[in-house]
């Protein structure tokens, strides 16, 4: 199939008057939960899932615009990064190292700009490459045997339980709870129901908006109680982002060589924007970095991890779309919501539903030259965005989940099942269990239980049709490899990277 | 490191163990009628409860050092706000929307350092923003409030 035929297709999609809205409308919110500290993308998803379903709209457009809330999101964590030294979000920690020290010399305007540039070049680039990967690899997965289904899952678990957090053993635990909580409600192979006690309500299973929501908004709200002394911006004055063309050039390399980084690794399943923005910035710091600038307010510390970001939130999409197994906790969020409109991404849905990965792929070229707008006139205007009082804001996050919960099912017991979840959600992150596994394991719970029951069915009860292809057997060795990653890392003296969003 | 406490991870090491064998017992018992595959519906929530159970005992035996648990005027104002959120469930609908939310956003706003009026004001500001956004904007019903005249 032509890859250009398609994504024309596609643009015509993309192109379709509501959907170009939705664009704008998740490309600006985006940038907006992006550049205020406290809510990052996963969160901002989560919140604007509820509103989509309850608008009932297309599923392509939904995820248009969800999708554009969280590659926009990437665009804005900068933007409090480097006015403020306090990140905006998870896969901006890395832009304060020299976007603030710029922000300090008076050079915010100029950080600004190039970094918009740098998430822009990051971005497209990364679209770019989800449109010539992806179909060539749902191509090849289409091949895919239950077995291989269920060796892959297991080893999108071990990568993000290697990576995601401190302790891998916690990320572990986290993924086994999250699959625990997609066993619940009526069995698909056999039609008995499990872990019900009962209760009619868990028939359909535990909803998913309601985990995605308590767990990572509720417990955000929780989390910034406890921040409160961290204030707001005072005085946050940008007139103008505009970059030389000296300086722009002086770091094209950098953009290019960190939005590669970028890609690959948000392909990776487990390894999202916040590990590609630090891999990137090391990398250059020792390819470029020759007179110990970085750190100092190098513009090239700024374009390194804006570009990676960037990519990686595309390069996530590419595992989403093509094998139905996503690399981070926001794709994962991301997938729950396609399902939630009946959509099972996977290599089929290329074939099947070509409306929906096309239509998404033409809206984030689309996307991409908003968010530019939108974040080199208009930064000043978000900027003033970080001046919302804290006691105005945390409040209105809160607000905004429970009426999303409410909207679609009007119960009670929703919002109360949606609090209990913020309190676990809060207790695991101050224990130091990583969220995402637990989204993850919900989404592919089911998925994976099928795939390993439809293989032994297969083999008539055979255990070692797990591992008899040889794509298995690389996919067991690749899950066993990253689980002793870390053990390796820690022998070789490497330093952790921060933790996944 | 290692002088601290390293309850936290013991505790929920337990916790966790709890749940492993609570979880094993009830899919221990699950039978189907027919069995469409050699598996059934039992063999992969045990396979969940082993390796919880395997992970939580090492939680046990290998705990990380005790987070910093938030002093006790953060818990209070936590615990004031799961409350809130509590009350705000139930209220929502026999209160309507409107008089609820800007009551929650109040309490909530005062918990994060507001006065008592700037909260209700802001608290009433977003309300009805939210409102009409919702409900003449985007079409999703909220509730009046059993109340309000019909």
């Amino acid at each position: 199939m032509d890859v250009f035929a398609q994504l024309a297709h596609g643009f015509e999609v993309a192109l379709a008057p509501l959907n170009l809205f939705l664009a704008f409308a998740g490309a600006f919110l985006g940038t907006l939960i992006g550049a205020l500290p406290g809510i990052g993308p996963v969160n901002g998803v989560a919140i604007l899932i509820p509103i989509a379903y309850a608008l009932k709209l297309p599923p392509e457009s939904a995820l248009i615009l969800l999708a554009g809330v969280y590659y926009g999101a990437e665009y804005g964590g900068r933007i409090s990064s480097i006015l403020l030294n306090v990140p905006g979000d998870a896969g901006a920690v890395i832009t304060t190292l020299d976007g603030y020290p710029m922000a300090q010399k008076g050079k915010a305007g100029e950080a600004l700009a190039l970094s918009a540039l740098s998430s822009f070049i990051g971005g497209t680039l990364a679209v770019i490459g989800l449109t010539l990967f992806a179909p060539y690899l749902a191509e090849w997965a289409i091949r895919f045997g239950p077995a291989e289904y269920f060796a892959l899952m297991v080893f999108a678990f071990t990568t993000l339980a290697s990576l995601a957090g401190k302790n891998p053993v916690k990320a572990l635990i986290a993924s086994v709870f999250g699959l625990m909580l997609a066993t619940v409600g009526i069995d698909p192979g056999s039609g008995v129901p499990r872990f019900t006690f009962g209760e009619l309500k868990l028939y359909d299973g535990v909803d998913f908006l309601v985990v995605a929501i308590g767990l990572f908004a509720i417990s955000e709200v929780l989390t910034l109680m406890e921040h409160t002394f961290l204030g707001t911006a005072t005085r946050v004055k940008v007139e103008t982002a505009l970059v030389s063309m000296k300086t722009f050039l002086g770091s094209l390399w950098t953009i290019l060589r960190s939005s590669l980084i970028g890609f690959f690794i948000g392909v990776l399943p487990g390894a999202g924007a916040s590990i590609a923005s630090a891999v990137a910035y090391t990398t250059e710091k020792r390819l470029v970095d020759r007179d110990g600038t970085f750190g100092t307010g190098d513009p090239r510390g700024v374009a390194a991890p804006e570009a990676a970001n960037n990519a990686a939130s595309g390069g996530a999409m590419v595992p989403m779309l093509t094998l139905g197994v996503p690399g981070s906790g926001t794709t994962a969020v991301l997938l729950g919501a396609l399902m939630m409109f009946n959509v099972t991404p996977g290599p089929l849905i290329f074939e099947q539903r070509p409306e929906i990965v096309w239509g998404l792929i033409a809206s984030m070229y689309i996307g991409n030259v908003m968010l530019l707008v939108l974040n080199l006139p208009l930064v000043g205007w978000f900027a003033r965005i970080l001046t919302v009082p804290r006691w105005f804001l945390v409040p209105a996050i809160a607000s905004l989940s429970f009426i999303g919960v409410y909207a679609v099912n009007n119960s009670a017991f929703d919002l109360l099942f949606m609090t209990g979840i913020g309190v676990v959600g809060y207790l695991m992150r101050k224990a130091g269990f990583p969220l995402a596994p637990v989204i993850l394991g919900l989404v592919l719970g089911r998925l994976m239980e099928i795939n390993l029951r439809r293989a032994l069915a297969i083999s008539g009860g055979d255990y070692t049709i797990l591992y008899a292809s040889p794509l298995s057997k690389v996919l067991w060795a690749l899950a066993l490899l990253s689980l002793l990653f870390p053990v390796i890392a820690a022998r070789f003296g490497a330093r952790r990277v921060p933790e996944g969003e | 490191m290692g002088t601290g406490s390293r309850r936290s991870d013991r505790i929920a090491g337990g916790l966790l163990l709890l749940l492993s064998v609570g979880y094993g017992l009830e899919a221990g018992r699950l039978q189907a009628d027919f069995l469409a595959d050699p598996l059934g519906p039992r063999a992969f929530p045990l396979l969940l409860a082993v390796s919880l159970g395997v992970f939580s005992l090492y939680l046990i035996v290998r705990p990380d050092p005790d987070p910093a648990w938030p002093p006790a005027h953060v818990l209070g104002g936590q615990l004031g706000m799961l409350l809130s959120f509590v009350v705000y469930s139930y209220a929502l609908a026999p209160l309507g929307f409107l008089l609820a939310t800007t009551l929650e956003m109040a309490w909530l706003s005062r918990l994060f350092g507001a006065s008592w009026r700037t909260g209700l004001l802001g608290g009433l500001g977003l309300a009805a923003a939210l409102y009409a956004i919702f409900v003449f904007g985007l079409g999703i019903p909220l509730p009046l409030g059993r109340w309000w005249p019909a």
